[in-house]
């Protein structure tokens, strides 16, 4: 009962997601729309609680036993609980029953938001830049025949985007761009064919109940 | 009778052939009206709709640019609506004849979708035959995925060296099919950490796939007779934002020094910072993800990449399961089918305009 | 050889080092990098610059902090074009956080243009000659709307304004009074305009995108759905180089500094390549 009730539910629910493509009546929509916009965030809710819930363990865990840079996880719980009492009790434009201005200085979630979130995001985004440079210094060797072909067009790409490019020769930022729009292209949509249908065979799969690896341990 | 003939030469032609009918394949609450433009339409600023239910009292539903000749207007379903166009020109109306009397009603069925329900069937038709016959004792070759291959090694690598091993499984939800193949792949790579005593590390950036990947982590210690070594504390949920969930990554790399990573499921820009920052630390690496725009990254940084489809047949590959190879076989035989079909119809649509190309719009 | 030890193990710090110089040196002491206009640009441009007097342009920021350094500089060029034109401008946003993005490029720019004006009919004045609409929600009732009213979706402005009190709206009724849309983004937006905005009203569409998502986008520009395209920072540069050509306006052009640091960092990646491989091959050579 333990395996064969998971089961059932999947089967159930993927058919029921499955209907709405097809069956445009209302009542059929309706229900769709329950079960993705209603029941899925409730889910979604209580999932966050036992999340939060883990993370904070984790944390406190570390702190009581002092493990490795437990002083760290202090700086995390902190952190979670300012944005959390901010965030809830301040509302989002400083509307909420905490204040969150002396004089000039605004402490909202907003600000948290564009003063600390986003400048941490923007830095970590700008490290792909020299995480490209070493990869590409680590990996772009012409091995084989396919790997020189690969060198040579990214090189042909890489110029061809650059004013540079432009002085080298008139023609290359039309062929770079030609390599974007044709062989490019074309090899997305052959792996893009293949995921879709990978994605629909696993799905079915799933649904029949004929992969079970989700539901965890050997088959019965 | 000249001002007459000259004021009817003024005058604002309207549209014509005004069609109303009940929008099709839809769940009811629409109706579709058509029309043919005004001789007058270089002219116009646009149309106007309008809409009536007992014939003489008409309210403006929609506005439409010039040159436009169809539009859809929200109803009620039930009572019956008669329609006028009118044509407009700074404030003149030239109104067309009214339609006839029509009413929207739901569809049980969306027919411009059969074509997708008849695809799916016969999909579904052939990995069931292959299943089927799996079952039946058929051997199904499947080819060597190196990527796969080196599951048990790395695993082993990490029991050897004494460190645990990573396993990331994307920054998608649970509706993610890549999220859901990483899954499957994460309960066989458990099933392996239980038998050696292997630490597994599992930080997730949803809270679903946190619940989910702990409970198959667990029942996977289970199976193999080795629940106490199961330590909840290895699984946990680190956070929804893309950039902070990989700055938790790459610190958990750092510190712990795993030495295999697996990164396999749905990901974004964060790719390459983290799969960079595992090859720093000397860690062997499994990448896998569906999306296209991640794999250049994973095929740079990382050991082996499990490319698109090649993740949904991991979990087959690695548990060796006689109804999963079934399964992959027949996707296989559905994608070899797919691509005569679209080779033929290539061939077919560069050599003629052939009316059954447009059962597949 | 110790230098092929040297040439393929070169340490990552090093790589890091030098790829820190060379993109950040050219921002401080930045130079303009000259480019050529490709047509998509030119066609953007002379969209613009077309408009008849009576219509109005409509600028969509939709962009978020991350892509800001690739889009700002069309937006800030965008808006210089438009104010030294004196064409009728119109700008929103179809999400709320873009918003503060488009505030600071119109404060930023007008303040270029109103410092050097002498008289009122130089100074760029809210409500006479740009509306800042602001957001509604969702993203395609606005798109949608607008076609028949725009004081009727945007009842309000960004600054709380009625719209229909505001003298340019008196002017501007629907897409009818538009010349063209110009949607700056780094996600799918411009192609919400062409499906809802342009197949229905025949609004004519621009589009500022990422160099990441340019791919995905040429085909409407191939069919004529675009009216101009500015990809990445190069058409950000690129439409710099017009407004100051044509227009003869000396401002800022962060696009074209940005160039720079992106040039070097391509050649930098691509010497680093070379080097790898001619210490794989001399390894290689060796054995």
């Amino acid at each position: 009962m333990k395996r064969t009730f998971p089961l059932i539910l999947v089967f159930v629910f993927g058919i029921l997601g499955i209907i709405p493509f097809f069956v445009p009546h209302p009542v059929v929509q309706n229900a769709d729309e329950f079960l993705r916009n209603e029941f899925l965030r409730i889910l979604v809710a209580f999932a966050l609680v036992l999340g939060l819930g883990s993370l904070l363990k984790v944390h406190i865990d570390k702190i009581k036993r002092k493990r490795e840079n437990w002083q760290y996880s202090w700086i995390l719980i902190i952190s979670f609980l300012i944005s959390a009492i901010i965030g809830l009790f301040g509302g989002v434009g400083g509307t909420g029953i905490l204040p969150t201005t002396i004089g000039s200085f605004q402490f909202d979630i907003w600000t948290i938001y564009w003063n600390v979130v986003m400048p941490l995001g923007s830095t970590m985004f700008a490290l792909l830049a020299f995480f490209m440079a070493s990869a590409a210094y680590r990996a772009f060797r012409a091995r084989s025949t396919e790997a020189t072909l690969l060198l040579a067009a990214a090189f042909v790409v890489m110029l061809g985007v650059l004013p540079l490019g432009d002085r080298i020769s008139p023609h290359l930022p039309s062929f770079a761009q030609w390599i974007m729009d044709v062989p490019n292209v074309a090899g997305q949509r052959g792996i893009l064919f293949g995921v879709a249908l990978g994605a629909l065979a696993t799905a079915l799969k799933i649904i029949l109940g004929i992969e079970r690896s989700w539901l965890g341990g050997g088959r019965e | 009778m000249i001002f007459i003939l000259l004021c009817a030469l003024m005058a604002l032609a309207p549209p014509s052939k005004v069609r109303a009918y009940d929008t099709p394949n839809d769940g009811g609450g629409s109706v579709t009206i058509e029309w043919q433009i005004s001789p007058d339409d270089k002219e116009l600023i646009g149309y106007q709709i309008y809409r009536s239910e007992d014939g003489e009292i008409y309210e403006k539903v929609g506005f439409i640019g010039p040159g436009r000749t169809r539009i859809e207007d929200e109803t009620q379903d039930g009572p019956e609506y008669i329609y006028k166009v009118a044509a407009v020109q700074d404030t003149i109306r030239s109104y067309s004849d009214p339609s006839p009397p029509v009413m929207s009603r739901a569809h049980l069925v969306d027919r411009t979708k059969t074509n997708v329900f008849v695809s799916l069937l016969v999909f579904g038709a052939i990995i069931l035959y292959f299943t089927y016959a799996a079952r039946k004792g058929k051997e199904m070759f499947i080819r060597k995925i190196a990527g796969l291959q080196a599951v048990d090694d790395a695993v082993g690598r990490a029991t050897e060296m004494g460190k645990p091993i990573l396993y990331c499984p994307g920054i998608g939800y649970i509706e993610d099919i890549a999220t859901i193949a990483s899954l499957n792949i994460l309960g066989e790579v458990a099933k392996k950490c239980a038998q050696y005593d292997t630490k597994l590390i599992n930080p997730n950036r949803d809270p679903i796939v946190y619940t989910v990947a702990r409970e198959i982590i667990k029942e996977s210690y289970s199976s193999v007779g080795r629940p106490d070594s199961f330590d909840p504390d290895n699984v946990y949920y680190v956070t929804d934002s893309q950039f902070a969930y990989a700055a938790a990554l790459d610190g958990v790399m750092i510190r712990e020094r795993p030495a295999t990573n697996f990164l396999v499921g749905w990901f974004r820009a964060e790719s390459l910072i983290l799969a960079e920052t595992g090859a720093s630390t000397g860690a062997i690496q499994i990448a896998g993800t569906d999306q296209v725009s991640q794999l250049p990254f994973f095929v740079t940084a990382c050991d082996y990449t499990l490319i698109g489809e090649e993740l949904y047949a991991a979990s087959a590959y690695i548990s060796k399961e006689p109804l999963l190879l079934g399964a992959i076989k027949g996707e296989d035989w559905g994608k070899f089918f797919i691509g005569i079909v679209l080779i033929i119809a290539s061939i077919i649509g560069l050599l003629t305009t052939f009316p059954i190309l447009g059962l597949f719009r | 050889m110790k230098i092929i030890e040297i040439l393929t193990n070169i340490d990552r710090r090093i790589i890091y080092l030098i790829l820190l110089i060379v993109v950040v040196l050219p921002l401080i002491f930045p130079s303009v990098e000259k480019v050529r206009v490709m047509p998509p640009v030119e066609k953007l441009y002379y969209a613009i610059d077309t408009i008849p007097p009576e219509k109005a342009v409509i600028v969509d920021f939709d962009y978020e902090p991350q892509t800001a350094p690739e889009l700002d500089p069309m937006g800030f060029a965008i808006l210089r074009h438009v104010f030294k034109r004196r064409i009728k401008l119109l700008v929103l946003s179809l999400y709320v956080q873009p918003l503060g993005l488009a505030q600071n490029a119109l404060t930023q720019v007008i303040e270029e243009f109103n410092s050097a004006a002498k008289t009122n009919a130089d100074s760029i004045i809210y409500g006479r000659d740009y509306v800042f609409l602001g957001w509604v929600p969702p993203p395609i009732i606005p798109i949608l709307g607008m076609g028949e009213s725009i004081t009727g979706v945007y009842t309000v402005d960004y600054y709380g304004n009625q719209t229909d009190t505001l003298p340019l709206m008196e002017e501007i009724t629907n897409y009818n009074d538009v010349g063209l849309l110009v949607s700056l983004s780094g996600s799918d937006i411009p192609k919400y305009w062409i499906a809802y905005a342009q197949s229905r009203f025949g609004l004519p569409v621009g589009a500022g995108i990422t160099a990441v998502s340019a791919s995905e986008f040429y085909p409407y520009l191939q069919t004529g759905q675009f009216s101009g395209m500015l990809v990445g920072m190069k058409g950000g540069a690129e439409y710099e180089e017009m407004v100051e050509r044509t227009l003869k306006i000396k401002s800022r052009r962060k696009a074209s500094e940005a160039l720079l640091s992106l040039t070097y960092a391509h050649i930098v990646m691509i010497l680093f390549i070379v080097i790898g491989n001619i210490g794989y091959f001399a390894k290689r050579r060796k054995k």
